[in-house]
């Protein structure tokens, strides 16, 4: 249980302050973004098999 | 841990004394907010006890206190019999746990300072919210170099000494998870930057959306008011469309998902604490001062000759100056706050209430400006005052459910609700004797039909709608409430002050 989390800090709230963040957020956004991507293609082949 | 002076009662424990809860204190069930005589209670389970011991211990927060930027706690000794709040039958209606919550057992209390009189953003001017904004970020900054954070971001988490901004969730502080951004981050848009940037960007007033809304302003609703070459106004692409894109499109990821994914994805303390001085240095460039109304020069044009103004501070000061100290004194309809400055000389603290944002956010920046911890100033209608708000509508207490005062001053005010609102004047009497608390007293001016202000209020309406608006009528309501002590007629014959016991 995460103590920390007693409200929704929702989801799109906690990426875009990696953006306000500056250069070095943003980078960390679009790692997140990009990560997300390759796990769709990554995981595409598995779901058809 | 020594407190700075709480403003509270000596009283070492007050086991006796029946707990109250705090109906706006609810939401995180680590804590809770309980009221005992004149003592503010803070009962935590637990991890919140972990937390606040670690918290007490930090390099940051005791500094935070003493300069007075966090409310004053102590932990009361361990062994203090504090009854569990699982007793239904203290609980006053209402103001009860949401049914289905598990009752924990509080494993320490807290005593806070006494706030001397509570109150809510939507009585706050620009000048007022901003600086409150300014203090959540600079305490957020301070905690996460010392690697704690606060679970949200609420404007409720900050009240006033006077005109001076005070933190008083302690219960929100919690040790950061290096990794994770701001869980605070969506409230805190949606109840200090965004009523911020309605005033700043677009000269809105925003008290009517936070008196409106409990959770503040959505991204959504923002969304529309910033199209066009508006969205390159200072935050809006970001925190206003960007944010609400986001959030859209991740409606269907939980935020443990997103939480991983920022950390595998490198998110660092360092990113965090950037962030929030970005937020900061937004803030400080968002300003707004309200327009001036007429009622910015209303005391250089209502009419008062210099020897009506004397007379009138003179029985105002001696209104003020009985034997006993006046802890509490409000000011309706304070306009620069003349009264409540000295009424600030013969009390502990002074609420001076103005309905014009623009007046009232003049005397809040002068005030601040003379450091002045005794007046708070708030904005609000009389005739239209603040109701509760929040859950069941006690979540944020009414102003009839919070202002009890041992004087109340009522000066030119009469005329103004019962001419140019039309307010029965039996009941504008009462109103004012309501907030009178027993043994009170009640400073009233009358202006008579005659004076020249009352004469223009009722030149806007029909002749002879007012027929109890008189002199005698008005000394009679007086004479039902309570015991008329002191009377004076201004030299210029138009206008008479009354001292009032309330009965």
């Amino acid at each position: 249980m995460n103590h920390l989390a007693y409200l929704d800090a929702g989801s799109g709230s906690l990426i875009v302050q990696a953006v306000v963040g500056g250069v070095a957020g943003v980078a960390v956004a679009a790692k997140l973004y990009w990560r997300r991507l390759v796990s769709r293609f990554r995981r595409q082949p598995t779901d058809q098999s | 841990m020594v407190i700075p002076n709480l403003g509270r009662s000596p009283r070492p424990v007050p086991v006796d004394a029946e707990l109250r809860p705090e109906p706006g204190s609810f939401r995180d069930p680590a804590n809770r907010v309980f009221h005992a005589g004149d003592d503010v209670l803070r009962a935590l389970d637990e991890t919140a006890t972990a937390h606040w011991r670690a918290l007490a211990g930090s390099t940051f927060f005791p500094p935070l206190v003493a300069a007075g930027k966090i409310c004053g706690t102590e932990e009361l000794p361990a062994g203090v019999a504090f009854p569990a709040p699982s007793a239904g039958s203290r609980l006053p209606a209402g103001s009860d746990r949401p049914a289905g919550s598990a009752l924990p057992n509080w494993a320490a209390v807290l005593r806070h300072e006494r706030i001397p009189f509570i109150s809510h953003p939507y009585e706050w001017s620009f000048a007022m919210l901003r600086d409150a904004a300014l203090l959540h970020l600079e305490i957020l900054r301070a905690a996460l170099s010392a690697g704690f954070t606060t679970k949200d971001g609420s404007a409720y988490n900050l009240q006033w000494r006077g005109t001076e901004p005070v933190f008083i969730d302690v219960g929100s502080f919690a040790p950061l998870r290096d990794g994770e951004p701001w869980a605070g981050y969506r409230q805190f848009c949606q109840t200090l930057l965004y009523p911020l940037m309605l005033g700043a960007h677009l000269g809105l007033a925003f008290q009517p959306w936070l008196r409106a809304q409990v959770d503040g302003i959505s991204p959504e609703q923002m969304g529309p008011l910033f199209r066009g070459t508006r969205r390159l106004l200072p935050g809006v692409l970001t925190h206003v469309h960007l944010h609400g894109s986001v959030q859209r499109r991740n409606a269907a990821t939980s935020t443990s998902d997103v939480r991983a994914q920022l950390r595998a994805a490198g998110y660092t303390r360092e990113l965090a604490q950037a962030t929030v001085r970005g937020m900061e240095k937004l803030v400080r460039r968002l300003d707004h001062q309200p327009p001036p109304t007429h009622w910015v020069d209303y005391q250089r044009t209502c009419g008062y000759s210099g020897d009506d103004r004397s007379g009138k501070e003179r029985f105002v000061t001696a209104a003020l100056s009985t034997a006993d100290r006046r802890r509490l004194v409000l000011d309706l309809g304070a306009n620069d706050g003349r009264y409540a400055r000295l009424a600030a000389r013969h009390a502990d603290y002074v609420v001076a209430v103005e309905q014009d944002p623009a007046v009232l956010d003049r005397l809040y920046r002068t005030l601040r400006g003379e450091g002045e911890r005794r007046v708070l100033p708030l904005v609000m209608d009389l005739a239209d005052p603040s109701p509760g708000g929040g859950w069941r509508a006690v979540e944020r207490a009414s102003f009839a459910a919070r202002a009890s005062a041992d004087t109340v001053l009522a000066l030119a005010l009469v005329h103004h609700l019962a001419i140019g609102r039309n307010v029965p004047l039996p009941e504008v009497v009462s109103c004012l004797v309501g907030f009178v608390a027993p043994g009170g007293r009640l400073v009233v001016e009358f202006v008579h039909p005659d004076d020249p202000m009352a004469a223009r209020l009722l030149a806007n309406k029909p002749d002879g709608i007012f027929p109890d608006y008189r002199r005698d009528a008005f000394e009679s309501l007086l004479a039902a409430h309570g015991t008329v002590e002191d009377r004076l007629e201004l030299p210029s014959g138009t206008r008479t002050l009354y001292r009032v016991a309330r009965s």
